[in-house]
């Protein structure tokens, strides 16, 4: 048979030394970028060296590897990293931020008040989608809020979204209260009634 | 009024109430709609199925609507000449101008009425003929 | 909540929009009667006391609720020549791009993980002895790796009943089987040797990296129970794993459009294959 027998050990894709982590981070090739910012995080300057590392890199590839990374810490301040890019007026910067922040929901969590009280309506929108990584009641609580005091439409439609997954018949008063707000907007009235259809079938 | 029935839109957005209202304005109409979440989704399927039309957002998770027209773009034809309809909450000229620059043939921004998107998938079929 | 009882159409809809979400599973209005029984099973299984706090267990991921949930309606046996489509395309397509840039007597590398009890890695060798012309010209290395030590023992053993068998001819069991009794059948051992297997936690990069890197990899049903950290952890522990432009294959339902932007989407003999990009652009 063709098939090669038990071959004794796979060629290894080889490891970085440890030392040559943060200058390979900000100084490497692209494939070398990528492997330190995916062992970063087993050093102690882990959080200022991805930091500088994001603000620099334009890769795809080893951005998300960098995000990925903050994710892994999980911290409070590794969040705050992550936070501005969703400002980016590049779109895939934001994508990728946001799915980052999904990837750390307690972390993230931490952060979500405040988001969902940004000045910027983009930022609140985004933040809504944020809430739906939470434990369901802490989601529809912060965005019950933010729908009773939110003028923008589309944040309202935002966090009408995630409620219609995590809502429940607390959430349906300010549903209705929302939907008196918007009367020139069909899509926020078919996305209330189908939000309130769904949570409050029983 | 055209008969749309034979014309296949591909409505990418990852909100579901969003997609679910944009398909009854579509399918009220006659046109043949399928859903994608994000980018990525939608590649897969314009790799798997013809379409007439995209009708795309901005914002979405793993793959964006301006990754998605670059990519969409780049392939061959006929897959990369499909008409595309960017959305977007965002009214800021930054994603407009990004999604003019990756080759949108329009952009509408939301809330979007059912008549308005059922008008604009109008045209954009009957020009894609 | 008993069995006797059913959901509504809005409940129905929440959950198959969550499902969506998450695993990129389209459960329409068509599958409603069979989806809605299985949904209620769980709902008993799990005690819960109404739809609703079922759905809010599902959602909190509390274990693997989601993958339970899955698997009450999904044919989760694992048996030879499963999705022979994509063996299909992988003698079809696949290794052909692959080989444009390997000359006769390289090595092609192939890796299947998770491999459960072995049927996996053995249908692709059987596979490619059986259909892919090219199979005497190159060194192919088949390696099967899981989580589960207990399934790599019985894989290394090869030993299968006859459930596992059912989608092969009885020519094909003849020619890489031998009985064991009425109700056993055993890998002949030439083939046994051939299949390398590992133990691999895929979100553990120390333990992915030692397996190097492959021209195709086969990975079914995995990602798409991970949470998302640990989805990215994974995605990019395959890139690594990936030669440039090696492909990563995955299950049937899945896609990896809820998993990683990493990987390029191909499309081959109506399979949707994912390929780690040949070069970086500068």
């Amino acid at each position: 048979m063709p098939l090669i027998r038990k071959p004794a050990s796979p060629p290894e894709t080889p490891a970085p030394d440890d030392r040559n982590i943060a200058e390979m981070l900000i100084e490497g090739s692209d494939d070398e970028r990528w492997t330190a910012a995916r062992r970063t995080t087993l050093l102690p300057e882990a959080l200022p060296l991805l930091t500088t590392a994001l603000s620099k890199e334009r890769i795809a590839r080893v951005r998300e590897a960098i995000f990925t990374a903050l994710a892994k810490m999980g911290s409070s301040e590794s969040a705050a990293v992550i936070i501005p890019y969703l400002r980016s007026d590049d779109a895939a910067q934001r994508t990728a931020a946001l799915d980052a922040l999904r990837a750390m929901p307690g972390a993230a969590a931490v952060h979500l008040p405040g988001l969902l009280k940004d000045a910027d309506a983009d930022v609140r929108l985004l933040a809504c989608e944020i809430a739906r990584v939470l434990p369901a009641d802490d989601a529809s609580r912060l965005l019950e809020e933010l729908i009773e005091r939110e003028l923008n439409p589309n944040v309202c439609a935002a966090a009408i979204e995630v409620l219609a997954e995590t809502g429940t018949a607390a959430s349906l008063k300010v549903l209705g209260q929302c939907a008196t707000r918007f009367p020139e907007e069909p899509f926020l009235a078919f996305a209330i009634k189908t939000a309130r259809d769904r949570i409050g079938s029983r | 009024m055209s008969d749309y029935s034979k014309k296949r839109v591909l409505v990418i957005d990852d909100a579901a109430l969003v997609r679910t209202y944009y398909r009854s304005a579509l399918e009220a109409r006659g046109f043949v709609v399928e859903e994608a979440l994000n980018g990525l989704e939608g590649l897969e399927k314009v790799l798997l199925q013809a379409f007439d039309l995209a009708i795309v957002d901005v914002n979405m998770p793993q793959m964006d609507g301006i990754t998605f027209l670059h990519t969409l773009r780049s392939k061959e034809l006929p897959i990369s000449g499909i008409p595309v309809l960017v959305t977007s909450t965002e009214s800021g000229m930054q994603d407009m101008a990004a999604a003019r620059r990756a080759g949108a043939n329009y952009y509408l921004v939301k809330p979007i009425k059912q008549e308005t998107l059922a008008e604009y998938a109008a045209i954009f079929c009957g020009a894609a003929r | 909540m008993d069995d006797t009882q059913q959901i509504t159409e809005d409940e129905f809809k929440r959950l198959a929009d969550f499902l969506y979400r998450r695993t990129g599973m389209v459960f329409t209005e068509t599958k409603r009667y069979y989806v809605e029984r299985r949904i209620i099973e769980r709902i008993v299984a799990t005690s819960s006391r109404s739809f609703a706090g079922y759905f809010a267990y599902l959602r909190s991921e509390t274990r693997n609720e989601v993958e339970h949930l899955i698997n009450a309606f999904t044919v989760n046996e694992t048996y030879f020549y499963r999705e022979d489509h994509q063996l299909a395309c992988l003698s079809s397509d696949l290794l052909k791009e692959r080989v444009t840039a390997k000359r006769p007597g390289d090595t092609i590398r192939i890796w299947s993980v998770p491999c459960s009890t072995g049927e996996e890695p053995y249908s692709i060798a059987i596979w490619l002895l059986e259909n892919w012309k090219d199979v005497d010209a190159y060194d192919i290395e088949i390696v099967g790796s899981d989580i589960d030590t207990r399934v790599l023992e019985a894989a290394a053993e090869g030993i299968f009943g006859k459930r596992a068998l059912m989608r092969l001819s009885p020519e094909l069991i003849e020619r890489y089987f031998h009985g064991l009794d009425d109700e056993r059948w055993q890998i002949l051992e030439d083939l046994r040797q051939s299949v390398r297997f590992s133990r691999v936690n895929l979100i553990e990069t120390k333990e992915t990296r030692p397996q190097g890197r492959f021209d195709v990899i086969f990975c079914r049903n995995v990602l798409i129970y991970f949470d998302d950290e640990s989805r990215r952890i994974a995605a990019e522990n395959l890139y690594d794993n990936l030669l440039p432009g090696g492909f990563i294959c995955l299950g049937h339902t899945e896609s990896m459009s809820r998993i990683s932007p990493l990987f390029e989407v191909c499309r081959y003999s109506g399979a949707i294959v994912y390929r780690r990009p040949q070069e970086l652009r500068a």
